[in-house]
């Protein structure tokens, strides 16, 4: 590191007395500042390294005792009934948090994919294209909260009790979902050089067939990670399934296979009932949920790295 | 299929909950060790009570097949309804207060291993919560520590609804103090200390009220409860009446349930536990918890002077001697605030299930009064094992009597 | 049957067809599914909205139960704003060390792991950091608190600013969970910008005798100054609209002070905490507490918006 520093800061050879004088001045100042600087900005990386750490060890620390004792019993066991009671389970969680994102990519990805390719290979600068262009970025700042009042009042409410299921909070998720899917799928499409498309069609291929046999399978390496990364992010919402997916944080201990009746929750709202809670036996509970929270999101955003990387070396 | 998982998950839990009825009586016995240490003067009352945990937990889990419930005996005898939980099927959803949510978990966990094709679920949230889910339909039975304003009754589609008192229990005044294990407090001293005017734990208000103690010099940290409650309700009901909110009265804020009344600078937790969670974190904090979960949290609280003029500890006793001075209303409605009698605990609470009288069909109904049947005898004996006072006697039978209404 | 090369034609033209119709009708879905936000939002707000008039925004209490009901949320205003002006104070030097350290100074074999520092942070979910921040850190920083208050008591300016500690929970701690969530986000997106940033504009800076330092402010930051202020502002919407770590944290005691070390509350933590409860007019001022985050986020991602592109303009134009 100091040997960059020496090359980057060598003083200018000037033979004026006077003016050497004055730089060797200036050059010290501005060697102290870039050693300054360059240290402020390793301090920056070792901060955020740091607090990454301790919320990471606390979270492990904490949540490996639960999930391990009396192993597999924290995946295959309902979570118990009352916060007094201690010991693991938190399957029906694991369980509702799988299902609602997996039915929000369901729903989200066709739809996001199929307006990507509407914007990339349809739209391209029409007014229209522009403007839906401009909705995703609208749709993308929305608040998550406010995705789950909207999914409350227009689904829920009407329904009644039974309107309080996964797919409502499935339906909150994939709001959020759409728009990063559309926009990480335009960028993909983007990047397909025309010359491919042009070939294709020189072969007497339609437009359809070109985007779904050259354009879509040049581009998936980048669309199925931008999808994952979405999928992670919608897995470890929590404001959305509030309203929607049970009455209460703590309301559903037992396992609902069944996305489309009945209540179900979340390892995120079982963090956020447990974060409430002054029993030791429903904190630790909460942060198991964590750690299988956080392993689960990382879990897809490494199958992300992967798929996209052996992929991508498919495709050249 | 479907059926299949259904019943295969069914005996899944049951297995279940019998090794977690085995793990409470292990925590019930570690609890009352815990108890001991943080509230000396509540021992006697700790120990007597776990060992009922034990004996209640013992038979539940030696004779899960007792579909027939037993009413409580104490002095006259209840005609208890017989009722075959066991042939029981369907969901019961509720939401609600928070004040009574760690004894309808308990119960439910314990209604659960003798009616085991019965899911009833419990969501708290607060009495208003409990309340505005029952009125959209979105529950089927509401949790509430307060009454149902006149001008709300229209709001409650369903139509005519029945109050059903399950537990009665203290609200505490929780504090953590470094150095003072025991306090005491006069209702004008908790008016001053929730209204800002008394800032110091040294003031010399509760300097009077504890003449023995050492008080010191730290800031008082108020704590109170950040979603619109019945326990704030109820507290703000026994200050309104022990301290007056005439112009001589030293309680000016009145009797209210929204958190945006207390003034500028407390704290706010969610629900009892989040109170709670605040309370055991800071030193120099007061709050209003429940006995059970104070308890929960190892917490210490006050003695308060009662309307006779005695400091009372929040105790389950203290509760039911508030309770047997009450008068009950008709409709099963009662206020405990600042109760007569030199035993009473002047801020005994009260809490009711809200439920409709018309219900949607037979197996509805047949699921419901099955639970409040559960609730109003197993769930009795219950209560003291999770710090709640049972309901007196009278009051019990007079709830059961009431069941029949309910019609689909 | 026989097909001919028309009836080929014909079906390989229909599919055509109905493939474009199927995109189009997946872009339109995004315009559909956000009018109906739009509609659903407006139209559940307008009771508020009649009921307090201007003073919705103006007025400081909000007692939905009371008669009549007072519907203020300036102060749940105040708290977003304040907290995401804390954890933009806090996150901006920070993202921007690490994004220069990324790309300036890091040898070539640490910038992969420290990309990959960067993308773990942004996988946390939020509830894990509230978790932590309500449980782990609040009761934990309380002391810090105590001690930079004692010290700065009698300051002038910084007495008022760090003033009288209550419980750990408090403006100040939502702003240091909202700096750690906005972090990654501002970092990926500067580091992504500074690195279009031309090696010739970096090599000339250093041939003319520049520290890096230098070099990193006359030649790398007037590249990318437009991209890193839209990084921001995105940090900015993001940190406002954070639900559940702020509602764990902030302490749910709305008031409008300068101390930091203050209780407070948040719009979205509000909306969490108290839509339960919600009698229908305070649902309804709620949901037009969604309406009115809604519409400030929105105004924060369009100036980020503008900036960049305005931005990218301008170096298009000087190239």
């Amino acid at each position: 590191m100091t040997s960059v520093m020496d090359q980057t800061s060598s003083p200018a050879p000037v033979p004026s007395s006077e003016l050497l004088d004055d730089l060797v001045g200036v050059s010290g100042r501005r060697r102290t500042k870039n050693a300054v600087m360059t240290g402020l900005m390793f301090a920056s990386v070792a901060i955020v390294a740091i607090v990454l750490g301790f919320v990471l060890v606390t979270v492990i620390s904490k949540g490996w005792g639960i999930v391990h004792t009396k192993f597999p019993h924290w995946f295959t066991d309902d979570i118990p009934p009352t916060a007094r009671r201690v010991g693991p389970g938190m399957k029906a969680a694991i369980v509702g948090t799988i299902i609602t994102t997996l039915t929000a990519t369901v729903i989200a990805v066709p739809l996001g994919i199929a307006g990507a390719v509407y914007l990339n290979e349809y739209g391209k600068r029409n007014l229209f294209a522009r403007l839906l262009r401009f909705l995703t970025g609208v749709m993308a700042g929305v608040p998550s909260i406010v995705m789950g009042l909207f999914i409350y009042v227009f689904w829920v409410l009407p329904r009644h009790q039974q309107g309080l299921t996964g797919l409502a909070g499935a339906f909150a998720l994939a709001c959020l979902m759409l728009p990063i899917v559309v926009r990480a799928t335009e960028e993909m499409l983007k990047l397909v050089p025309q010359n491919l498309r042009d070939a294709s069609y020189a072969l007497g291929a339609t437009r359809s067939r070109t985007t779904l046999t050259v354009v879509i399978p040049k581009a998936s390496p980048g669309i199925i990670s931008g999808c994952l990364l979405a999928v992670a992010r919608a897995s470890g919402e929590t404001a959305p399934l509030i309203f929607t997916v049970s009455v209460g944080a703590s309301a559903v201990h037992a396992t609902n296979w069944n996305v489309f009746s009945g209540p179900n929750t979340a390892l995120s709202l079982q963090i956020y009932a447990n974060a409430k809670e002054t029993l030791a036996s429903a904190q630790d509970r909460g942060w198991g949920a964590a750690l299988t929270l956080i392993a689960l999101a990382f879990l897809f955003t490494l199958v992300a790295r992967v798929l996209s990387a052996r992929l991508s070396k498919k495709t050249q | 299929m479907e059926n299949h998982s259904v019943n295969s998950s069914r005996k899944r839990s049951l297995a279940i909950s019998g090794i977690l009825t085995l793990s409470l009586l292990a925590a019930a016995c570690s609890s009352d060790s815990k108890t001991t240490t943080t509230s000396a003067a509540a021992t006697t009352v700790a120990s007597t009570v776990a060992s009922t945990a034990a004996s209640t937990a013992t038979s539940a889990t030696e004779a899960p097949g007792s579909s027939d419930a037993t009413a409580t005996t104490t002095g006259d005898t209840v005609t208890a309804p017989s009722v075959d939980y066991s042939s029981l099927s369907g969901t019961l959803a509720g939401s609600g207060s928070t004040f009574q949510k760690a004894f309808l978990d308990e119960a439910i966990a314990n209604l659960a291993d003798q009616a085991p094709g019965l899911t009833v679920s419990y969501g708290g949230g607060g009495s208003g919560k409990g309340r505005t889910d029952l009125q959209t339909k979105l529950v089927d039975y509401a949790g509430t520590d307060g009454t149902v304003k006149p001008e709300d009754v229209a709001l409650y589609t369903g139509g005519d609804f029945l109050y059903f008192p399950t537990v009665i229990a203290p609200i505490t005044l929780s504090y953590n103090l470094s150095g003072v294990d025991s306090l005491q407090l006069s209702p004008k001293t908790i008016a001053g200390i929730f209204q800002g005017t008394i800032t110091k734990w040294s003031d010399a208000a509760i300097a009077a009220d504890n003449p023995d103690a050492t008080l010191p010099d730290t800031d008082i940290v108020t704590v109170h409860r950040s979603d619109a409650s019945g326990t704030t309700q109820n507290f703000t009901t026994f200050l309104e009446k022990a301290v007056g909110k005439d112009s001589s009265g030293e309680w000016k804020l009145g009797a209210f349930q929204d958190p945006t009344v207390w003034p500028d600078g407390g704290q706010a937790g969610d629900g009892n536990g989040g109170v709670a969670q605040i309370i055991s974190s800071t030193d120099g904090a007061i709050g209003y918890v429940d006995l059970s979960d104070a308890k929960a949290a190892g917490l210490a609280f006050a003695s308060v002077e009662n309307k006779a003029g005695k400091f009372v500890e929040p105790t389950l006793e203290a509760t039911s001697a508030a309770a047997e001075n009450a008068t009950i209303k008709d409709d099963l409605t009662f206020n405990l605030g600042w109760a007569d009698g030199d035993a009473s605990y002047p801020i005994a609470a009260q809490t009711w299930i809200l439920v409709y009288t018309k219900q949607a069909d037979s197996a509805h109904a047949d699921n419901l009064k099955a639970f409040l049947t559960y609730l109003l005898t197993g769930g009795q004996t219950l209560a003291p094992t999770i710090d709640y006072a049972p309901l007196p006697t009278s009051l019990v039978a007079k709830a059961l009597a009431q069941i029949d209404k309910i019609t689909s | 049957m026989t097909l001919t090369i028309n009836d080929l034609k014909s079906k390989k033209q229909y599919a055509d067809k109905s493939f474009s119709v199927i995109v189009f009708l997946g872009g339109t879905g995004i315009l559909v599914i956000l009018a109906v936000i739009a509609y659903t939002i407006t139209n559940r707000s307008t009771d508020a909205f009649r009921i307090a008039g201007f003073k919705f925004f103006t007025g400081q209490k909000f007692v939905p139960n009371g008669t009549p009901p007072m519907l203020g949320i300036l102060r749940y205003i105040f708290g977003t704003a304040l907290t995401s002006l804390i954890a933009i104070v806090l996150a901006v030097p920070i993202s921007l060390g690490l994004a220069l350290y990324t790309t300036q100074v890091a040898p070539a074999w640490l910038k992969k792991p420290l990309v990959a520092l960067t993308d773990l942070v942004a996988v946390v979910p939020s509830v894990v950091f509230g978790l932590w921040g309500v449980i782990y850190l609040a009761p934990r920083i309380t002391t810090l608190y105590k001690h930079i208050s004692s010290l700065c008591d009698g300051v002038p300016v910084l007495g008022s600013i760090f003033g009288k500690v209550g419980s750990g929970r408090s403006f100040m701690t939502a702003g240091l969970i909202l700096a750690v969530m906005i972090t990654p986000i501002i970092t990926s997106i500067a580091r992504e910008v500074i690195e279009t940033c031309p090696q010739t504009d970096r090599d000339g800076a250093l041939a003319l005798g520049a520290t890096r330092w230098e070099m990193i402010t006359r030649a790398v930051m007037p590249h990318s100054i437009g991209g890193i202020v839209g990084a921001v502002m995105l940090g900015l919407g993001r940190a406002m609209g954070e639900t559940i770590a702020v509602a764990l944290v902030i302490g749910s005691s709305a008031t409008i002070t300068s101390n930091l070390f203050s209780s407070g509350d948040s719009l979205p933590a509000v909306i969490a905490l108290q839509w339960g409860e919600a009698n229908a007019t305070a649902k309804s001022a709620l949901i037009a507490m969604g309406l009115t985050l809604f519409v400030m986020t929105m105004v924060v991602n369009f100036a980020a918006a503008a900036v960049v592109s305005r931005s990218t303009k301008r170096m298009q134009g000087a190239s």
